[in-house]
């Protein structure tokens, strides 16, 4: 057992213990909680381990204005989410990589349906019938994956790699997969919603990566055309339903549709695992500023709004205006598939941003209110921090040189 | 002293001195004074001219963008030292006797900084041997003479109208404002800049250089073969025939005369007008087509310009021969000098003979052009005095009038017999080269057109300038008004202005590279002609209206045989129409692809099948999913048993 599983050990048992406790002293929940993930980041390589971290306890501190029937565990479910994800950055065992998807996915049908008072079972039943479908078709898609690797037949490889893909596109709603999407989004409590769109998406599609990469041979770059059609699909389903929706949720629903269309286009780079540092790097800004955004927007919507500038910040990172992290997030995959020659595929996504303008900045004017000192605005904050970090803290080449060395670490896992 | 301190005093003196009326806009006593500060300005490029004219030549070259061959050159050949010479002297008198026209003009600042801008590219246009350097000048001088054309912008004095008010040839007001004026002069150049613009492009992209002299224009033909050639030298020419007026772009010259008086003679003398001519002889200079005789394409080119000029020289003698306004009057005979200058320069291609290395034709042309300028400045200048002392712009003027005006009488005199070709005045000996010329294209190469036209033409001009002498000091209508007093610095500024012409005519004499136009004079065929003109000249004078000409053909003329329908007619009409095109179907296209059906459609078209999906019943989405992944993964193994 090597030093970190054994950090993780101690991590997981610190949650559990708080988690029984916290029956007793809900805030021994949350105290936990953020232990546990302390000790989780130690495991961690610091530079991707601490927006982790960051996100994890926004999420965390957000629960805090929900009062749901299971108070205190909530706190230990995310906390294992948290954990799950920093340790699918250390690991290079196939098998945690799926046990880190399968943890970080199970809390999630017990969050879902969080609300004030009582358990809300319909969206509960839409979300994880979806999930239930979605984990398997990963599963047995990356085990034949992993099959082919060491025992190689062209007809397996195909199978496994559409149904890996599939089984993403299902986990994190892409279209023609995404139905789910926009009612959940819509009917659940935002702020389980804002877990769901921010920390549950970063280990599939990390996941779907590291399997893709390590099981890559000839006939990737072929099929890596399917991938770039379903990203392109579920851009524009997700950009035109969000242009002609009302609803805040409903918007924010499909404005995730489009960015795990944006994320989808990372997976075409598996090909060519020299430009995996252009995606992963891209990709990741990509779901750290959609997670930010999606905090920010949907703690909004629970209060009836936050402060203007902030909304408007986030609306612009969610637009990729520079310097903010969304910026960067779509310039690395644009790079990543410039050196792959997907040229249409920039095109798309170049004029999915051009789509997505409007009802980012039509949502930040509707939920912007003056300032006032509350929670919502304090996560508010701190998400505007997370997208600001480019700006303010950490220069992006430095970013890329740390993925790039964790790319290659990737590449000699294969 | 550096040689590039007189180049930069040469092109900026004018301009900056004229910079601090500009500044003082608001202030009258201030814009009172100041204009004498400009015309100092013009003053120094007078005595920078004389320097260079004296002291130097060849080529100066100064870096700008060397890597684009864009540089400051400046060439002192034969041409540019003359012709700088006489561009910064009229230019000079033309400003003294400005200080006294445009005295109490509403807005001297607009006037003088453009009048002095002018000047400057003029100046820059002449001494340029980059091409691109010449374009600079060539475009300052177009918007100048926008801005002077359409001087008197409020459009509310008559005076300033070329036309009559309210006279109807079809759908067409024959009345021109000066605001309108200058819109047309400025559409008509740009007409012609542009292509112009594309043929230096071209040249710039096939030559090593842009120098007019060193490029190597046979090679560059070669290449360019027999169409390439040919469409060059159009492209190029284009910009040159609307510059100076040459048919069918005749017209914003005569409607040119919307301007003061003072541009209107800078406008016809020295620049403008003239600098389309000159930059066609400057080329032919260094083309020498002569030697390119075995060049294809070449000859087409020049019988062109031979038969443009020559048709605008008879289209603007015939033209001069009906109108009723002193300027439009001299416009039109400005319009046929020129073309004779692009037709005896045209010339060279068949002439071989050269005096001291220049070609006959084109030392003809020029001098031509040079005595046309004085001359045609000198008869603009006192035109514009005899408007402010008649007021009006219609010829009129009876012999008691002229003895009142003794001075501009005596200055129109000299002019006149000095322009038409008189023995042994001035233009008598060039133009006896002229005819020298034009004998040999038909003794030569079969053309008795050329002979024939340019006697005609002669004969016509010398009956319209005896016209304006005659209908303006001898047999006019007596003046409604006479303000004769005053006006002692247009005086001046006529009567320099007429003296140079005994200069040149004494030069002509003096100089080596002319001395053939003395020979030529003596020739048989000269000495007829000449005196045919003095016998239409009197005759003219004697009588000045035929009865057949103050009516139907007159006033046909006097329309200048309806062009203005091609600038105001048929031009706009087609304008509009193709405007119509693009906003009837081009504009709606658009609308229809961007705004109202086909993107909006397309976007209706998916939002509503992506809300239809939204039943909100877990089976629907439950189908629609598995039958997706169902789908894909049949698809899949097919594809995956393919392989």
């Amino acid at each position: 057992m090597t030093a970190d599983l054994t950090m993780i050990m101690v991590a997981l048992v610190v949650l559990t213990l708080s988690a029984v406790f916290s029956f007793k002293f809900r805030a021994l929940g949350l105290i936990g909680a953020i232990i546990a993930l302390l000790i989780g980041l130690t495991t961690c390589p610091f530079h991707f381990g601490i927006f982790i971290f960051v996100i994890a306890v926004i999420n965390l501190l957000s629960l805090c204005a929900l009062d749901g029937g299971i108070k205190g565990v909530d706190y230990g479910l995310v906390g294992l989410m948290g954990l799950a994800t920093m340790y699918i950055f250390t690991t290079n065992d196939f098998a945690m990589v799926l046990a880190a998807l399968v943890l970080v996915s199970a809390p999630t049908y017990v969050l879902v349906m969080l609300r004030d008072g009582r358990a809300n079972v319909e969206v509960g039943v839409k979300y994880i019938t979806f999930m239930v479908l979605a984990t398997v078709l990963f599963l047995v898609g990356a085990i034949i994956l992993v099959y082919t690797a060491s025992a190689f037949n062209e007809y397996l490889y195909v199978l496994g790699y559409v149904m890996l893909v599939l089984g993403l596109c299902l986990e994190i709603g892409v279209a023609p997969f995404h139905e789910w999407v926009p009612d959940v989004f819509a009917s659940a409590d935002p702020i389980p919603i804002s877990i769901i769109a921010s920390l549950a998406k970063i280990v599939p599609f990390v996941a779907a990566l590291w399997i893709l990469v390590t099981t890559a041979n000839d006939m990737t770059a072929s099929l890596s055309l399917f991938t770039a059609v379903l990203a392109a699909i579920s851009m524009f389903v997700g950009n035109i339903g969000a242009l002609t929706s009302k609803e805040h949720a409903r918007v924010l629903g499909y404005s995730t549709v489009a960015n795990m269309g944006y994320l989808l286009t990372c997976l075409v780079v598996v090909a060519n695992p020299e430009y995996l540092y252009l995606a992963l790097t891209g990709g990741l800004f990509l779901l750290f500023s959609n997670a930010a955004g999606k905090i920010g927007f949907f703690n909004a919507i629970k209060e009836k709004g936050a402060y203007s500038l902030l909304m408007f910040i986030l609306a612009f990172s969610f637009i990729g205006i520079p310097p903010l992290m969304g910026f960067w997030g779509k310039l690395f995959i644009l790079l990543s598939l410039a050196e792959m020659e997907y040229f249409w595929l920039i095109g798309i996504v170049v004029i999915n941003s051009a789509i997505s303008i409007p009802y980012y900045i039509r949502l930040a004017n509707e939920l912007g209110v003056s300032w006032e000192l509350n929670l919502t605005n304090i996560i508010c904050a701190a998400a505007v921090i997370i997208i600001m970090v480019t700006v303010l803290f950490v220069p992006v080449e430095w970013f890329s040189t740390h993925m790039a060395a964790m790319a290659h670490t990737v590449g000699i896992a294969l | 002293m550096n040689d590039w301190v007189f180049f930069l005093l040469l092109f900026l003196a004018p301009v900056v001195s004229s910079i601090p009326i500009v500044l003082a806009y608001k202030d009258d006593k201030w814009t009172a004074k100041l204009p004498y500060l400009s015309v100092f300005g013009i003053f120094i490029s007078v005595l920078m001219s004389l320097h260079i004219f004296f002291a130097m030549s060849g080529q100066y070259s100064y870096d700008w963008i060397p890597d684009l061959g864009i540089n400051f050159v400046f060439m002192c050949d034969y041409l540019s030292r003359y012709m700088g010479v006489v561009t910064a002297v009229i230019a000079f008198f033309i400003a003294i006797y400005g200080l006294g026209y445009m005295k109490g003009d509403y807005r001297p600042s607009w006037y003088w900084f453009c009048f002095n801008l002018f000047t400057a590219s003029m100046l820059l246009v002449v001494y340029s041997d980059n091409l691109f350097l010449l374009f600079v000048g060539w475009e300052g001088l177009g918007a100048a003479s926008w801005g002077l054309i359409g001087h008197w912008f409020r459009d509310d004095d008559n005076i300033s109208y070329v036309g009559k008010a309210g006279r109807k040839v079809g759908p067409l007001e024959m009345s021109w404002a000066p605001s309108f004026g200058g819109w047309r002069a400025i559409s008509t150049i740009r007409f012609g800049d542009v292509p112009m613009f594309l043929a230096i492009a071209a040249i710039w992209v096939l030559s090593p250089t842009l120098n007019i002299s060193e490029i190597n224009w046979h090679t560059l033909f070669i290449s360019l073969g027999a169409a390439g050639t040919i469409i060059l030298m159009l492209l190029f020419l284009t910009g040159l025939f609307t510059k100076s007026a040459q048919f069918p772009f005749s017209e914003w010259l005569m409607t040119a005369m919307t301007g003061p008086t003072t541009v209107s003679a800078l406008l016809h003398s020295a620049t403008m007008v003239a600098a389309g001519a000159f930059v066609f002889l400057k080329l032919t200079w260094y083309i020498e087509p002569w030697h390119l005789h075995d060049v294809p394409g070449v000859e087409p080119v020049y019988l062109l310009v031979l038969f443009v000029g020559l048709i605008s020289g008879l289209y603007g003698a015939l033209c001069g021969t009906g109108m009723r306004e002193r300027k439009v009057l001299l416009a039109a005979s400005t319009m046929s000098s020129i073309g004779l200058m692009f037709a005896v320069g045209a010339t060279s291609y068949w002439i071989h003979e050269e005096i001291a290395g220049m070609n006959w034709a084109l030392l003809a042309a020029f001098w031509y052009m040079a005595i046309h300028a004085f001359a045609k400045a000198s008869l603009f200048l006192v035109s514009g005095h005899l408007i402010h002392a008649t007021h009006s712009r219609f010829l009129c003027g009876n012999f008691e009038f002229a003895k009142r005006m003794k001075p501009a009488f005596i200055v129109t005199i000299l002019a006149s017999i000095f322009l038409v070709g008189i023995p042994p005045f001035g233009a008598y000996w060039v133009k006896s080269m002229m005819d020298e010329l034009k004998l040999h294209l038909w003794h030569h190469n079969g053309m008795i057109l050329p002979i024939v036209l340019l006697i005609t033409i002669s004969l016509v001009y010398a009956a319209v300038i005896a016209k304006f002498l005659s209908l303006n000091f001898i047999k006019g209508d007596k003046p409604e008004h006479e303000h004769v007093e005053g006006g002692g610095l247009m005086k001046l500024g006529y009567g320099l202005m007429v003296s140079v012409l005994f200069v040149l005519t004494y030069g002509i004499f003096k100089f080596e590279e002319t001395q053939h136009f003395v020979h030529a004079g003596s020739e048989n065929l000269s000495i007829i002609v000449g005196l045919s003109i003095l016998v239409v000249f009197v005759a003219a004078i004697y009588k000045p209206q035929i009865k057949a000409f103050s009516s139907n053909i007159g006033m046909f003329f006097n329309d200048r045989m309806y062009l203005p329908f091609l600038n105001d007619y048929i031009v706009p009409k087609t304008g509009f129409f193709i405007a119509h095109l693009v906003q009837d179907y081009g504009n709606r296209a658009i609308d229809a692809f961007f705004n109202t059906t086909v993107i909006p459609g397309f976007f209706k078209a998916i939002s509503r099948a992506i809300r239809a999906i939204q039943t909100g019943f877990l089976t629907t989405y439950v189908k629609i999913a598995i039958g997706f992944v169902l789908l894909i993964l049949i698809l899949a193994s097919i594809g995956g048993m393919g392989l």
